[in-house]
């Protein structure tokens, strides 16, 4: 082989991968993101009907006195303090849920019910993770972090 | 009094160090012995200040100075001393100072090697590492004073996050930052060679062993940061995809292949421009990794101590740190001269490239994975995360390549090809490996990628044994003489084995941590027996218990095995009052072929217990096979250095 037929075929070599990698990576994104939606958001774009198979994380404050627990099936509601969604999860929750706390829940919706795979709360108890602190803010009921 | 005397040694090095960059700006030209002189002495008195500066921090932990803002925050009196300690990293100021002690530690080192690098480069390297150390000490200054006073005096500190509170993350930081500014040397060597033009087989062989330092150091440390994540958190995982941990990997991804590249360079001097992009490259994901985690820019479940305004500061330091010296590779990298011989398909240095090529791909699905969320959420204000799914997708398919090859590379030569021999040596593998994966679909009932996964780890563990044993056949060892078999292993790099074994042993323990893992959720009251097959776990007691400083709730659990008792589990929920947080300790019983792994959830004596049982085939051996792949790089460091004093000693 000369060696400007093997550079060519390195060229290509090095394309086909990028290229497949690029593909790989499109792919990917298409079917694995995880969209994020406030409770309001849930409301406006699928009433009170939600039913959704892609996983998505929805992200709010621990309603007060909503959480209930039976069977190992935990029930609560969170909220963006303008509308609530029921949350089910029967996994142990993170130590840092409590009531008020901002929280993220991952998981889908069936019957209008967001069934969770996983309840995430930072470690830090004055977190507020910051897509539930942005929905917040806009919707006018928490000003942001005290300084 | 003591602690201002701790600021004004970082403010005397700031400005000594801004003198020295203006010394070798001066004299860039310049490569005489009292210029390097200059340098190196000042090099030491930069890492010996801030090496005080450091104690003093230290110092005030340990005696709880409360009037320091830092100490107040993130320490109390009643913490044992080992974490008063640790605490002084675990917060961004205190983390920052660690960062530049090793940065001035190693620049310290890399001065005193002037008889081994040459005069042109040496003090182009040192003024390098002196910038870096210069927009580091100015961040710290300027917006993170680790010695600032408080106000008014507290009684007592806040204490320190209890999940920080652990001796895994006390060493995990250290480790972390040896292995990212351990990767600065490199940078420093990949600019000074665009500086003085200077490039050789020689400007290679003095850099490898500093990134195989901070490689090895950069691969104890992500994996200390995973067990810690393991056991601490009890979430029974030990990868996330968390844009944390994303962060630590990305530079370790380049550094592995900056390792190959630049042996690639030695031996055979091709490939100049690549290597010095990755130089710079796998520095600049560093200063990306600490940009990420000390910004909070990005929502990340375990980033600790950031702070968004600072993260601007970072920002500015990666731009001119990646920026400037991408600026002078474009205009000066077309002008080294490389050996122009023949670049053969079946040989090493092709299969090392092709490898090269394909980890810094997946660094950059890696890269992307992390930063499309934030892009997205810029361009169209849509919040996405991007969870293990996409990396399952596009980074996995793009590993096995590596893996392969990684088994095939060790038989080939340098430069020549020849294919007999090898042919053999392959043909052997695939006989094993095909064997082995259908071992695996025999005995477990297991999807195709467990087998593939399974398979890929056999292939690599048979081609490293295959290697190993044919060079032990090429040299004639006497196996029982010891005399011959240490010179064996002087004369050939054994960490290259010990490495690569180490990535077989960590596929094994990915393939069963992730396809063979059982776990479940029960609801079990006192008196009660959960049955795992063979086993049982009879649920003994739960007892409130007090901590040095913090109160536990602790379950017993006693779990048997065919009817004998193996060994007492004892799960706890512990609540610090000081820093008013609750956290899960896992009970974790580790053999072997795998963990057993009970988390106490909530509960009380009418409903009875939450708990949550894992087993985790193989998991240890994902720690073990990341600490074969650091003693690797260290047996090789070890080896390159005698081989090295051989050779003078010879001539």
């Amino acid at each position: 082989m000369n060696p400007k037929y093997r550079r060519l075929l390195i060229i290509i070599f090095i394309i086909m991968t990028l290229g497949l990698a690029t593909k790989l990576i499109l792919m990917a994104l298409e079917e694995n993101i995880i969209y994020f939606f406030t409770p309001n958001e849930i409301k406006m774009k699928y009433g009170n009907k939600a039913n959704i198979q892609n996983t998505i994380r929805v992200g709010g404050l621990v309603l007060e006195n909503s959480v209930i627990e039976k069977d190992g099936i935990t029930k609560f509601n969170i909220t963006d303090r303008s509308h609530k969604i029921e949350v089910l999860f029967d996994g142990l929750l993170p130590d840092l849920f409590r009531e008020g706390q901002g929280i993220v829940v991952e998981g889908i919706f069936q019957n209008n019910k967001l069934i969770a795979s996983q309840v995430l709360a930072k470690h830090d108890e004055n977190y507020m993770p910051p897509e539930v602190a942005d929905a917040l803010i806009k919707n006018g009921v928490w000003q942001g972090e005290k300084k | 009094m003591i602690p201002e005397i701790g600021h004004i040694l970082l403010i005397i090095t700031f400005v000594a160090s801004i003198l020295q960059v203006v010394f070798w700006c001066y004299n860039i030209k310049k490569s005489d012995q009292i210029t390097i002189d200059v340098l190196q002495k000042s090099t030491f008195i930069n890492f010996i200040f801030i090496l005080f500066s450091f104690g003093i921090l230290v110092y005030s932990f340990i005696i709880s100075d409360f009037s320091l803002v830092i100490v107040s925050d993130n320490s109390h009196t009643l913490k044992p001393l080992i974490y008063k300690i640790s605490g002084t990293w675990g917060n961004h100021e205190g983390s920052l100072m660690l960062w530049i002690l090793i940065l001035s530690f190693f620049t310290f080192l890399v001065s005193r090697k002037k008889n081994n690098i040459s005069p042109k480069l040496l003090p182009s390297i040192i003024g390098i590492q002196t910038i870096i150390l210069c927009l580091f000490l100015s961040f710290i200054l300027f917006t993170s004073n680790p010695f600032e006073r408080v106000d008014t005096l507290p009684i007592d500190g806040n204490g320190l996050n209890p999940l920080l509170q652990d001796p895994g993350l006390a060493l995990h930081p250290p480790l972390l930052y040896f292995g990212y500014v351990g990767l600065s040397v490199s940078f420093s060597f990949a600019v000074a060679a665009l500086i003085t033009g200077e490039i050789n087989k020689e400007w290679a062989r003095q850099m490898r062993p500093w990134i195989t330092i901070a490689w090895s150091a950069l691969t104890i440390g992500i994996a200390l940061g995973s067990w810690w994540a393991y056991y601490e958190l009890g979430w029974g995982g030990w990868w996330f995809w968390d844009p944390v941990e994303n962060a630590s990997f990305m530079p370790w991804l380049i550094a592995t292949a900056l390792l190959h590249s630049v042996r690639i360079l030695e031996v055979r001097f091709i490939l100049i421009n690549w290597t010095i992009l990755l130089s710079i490259l796998a520095f600049s994901f560093s200063l990306l990794g600490t940009f990420i985690v000390r910004s909070g820019l990005l929502t990340s479940v375990h980033a600790f101590a950031s702070d968004p305004s600072r993260g601007l500061f970072i920002l500015i330091i990666l731009a001119i740190a990646t920026g400037g010296p991408l600026i002078l590779y474009a205009t000066k990298s077309s002008s080294f001269q490389e050996n122009k011989t023949q670049f053969n398909i079946f040989s090493k240095e092709s299969a090392l490239l092709i490898n090269n090529l394909f980890l810094t791909t997946a660094a950059s699905t890696v890269l992307i994975g992390t930063l499309y969320p934030l892009f997205l959420d810029a361009f169209n204000g849509n919040k996405i995360s991007i969870g293990p799914a996409y990396y399952n997708a596009t980074f996995a398919p793009i590993m096995a390549p590596v893996i392969l090859l990684m088994a095939m590379a060790p038989f080939l030569s340098w430069g020549i090809k020849k294919p007999k021999q090898i042919s053999k040596k392959i043909f052997f593998l695939t006989t094993i490996t095909l064997l082995g994966g259908m071992g695996l679909f025999i005995i477990e009932e297991s999807s195709l990628f467990s087998i593939i996964c399974g398979s890929l780890a056999i292939w690599l563990f048979t081609g490293v044994i295959v290697d190993f044993t044919s060079q032990i056949k090429n040299a004639n060892v006497n196996l029982s003489s010891f005399k011959t078999l240490l010179l064996f292993f002087s004369k050939n790099n054994i960490g290259i084995h010990i490495a690569h074994m180490g990535v077989a042993v960590f596929l094994a323990g990915v393939t069963g941590e992730q396809f063979y893992k059982t776990e479940f959720n029960i609801k079990k009251n006192i008196g009660d027996v959960i049955s795992i097959g063979n086993k049982s776990l009879i649920f003994n007691k739960v007892e409130t218990l007090a901590g040095p400083n913090y109160k536990s709730e602790t379950a017993t659990f006693t779990l048997l095995k065919n009817g004998t008792i193996i060994s007492v589990l004892k799960p706890e929920k512990r609540f610090y009052p000081i820093e008013k947080s609750q956290t899960t300790e896992a009970a974790i019983l580790s053999d072997f072929w795998g963990d057993t792994y009970l988390v106490l959830g909530d509960g009380n004596k009418e409903t009875g217990w939450s708990i949550r049982v894992y087993f985790n085939p193989l998991i240890s051996w994902i720690w073990g096979g990341a600490g074969l792949m650091s003693l690797g790089g260290l047996v090789s460091i070890l080896q390159s250095r005698t081989a090295r004093r051989q050779v003078k000693s010879t001539s």
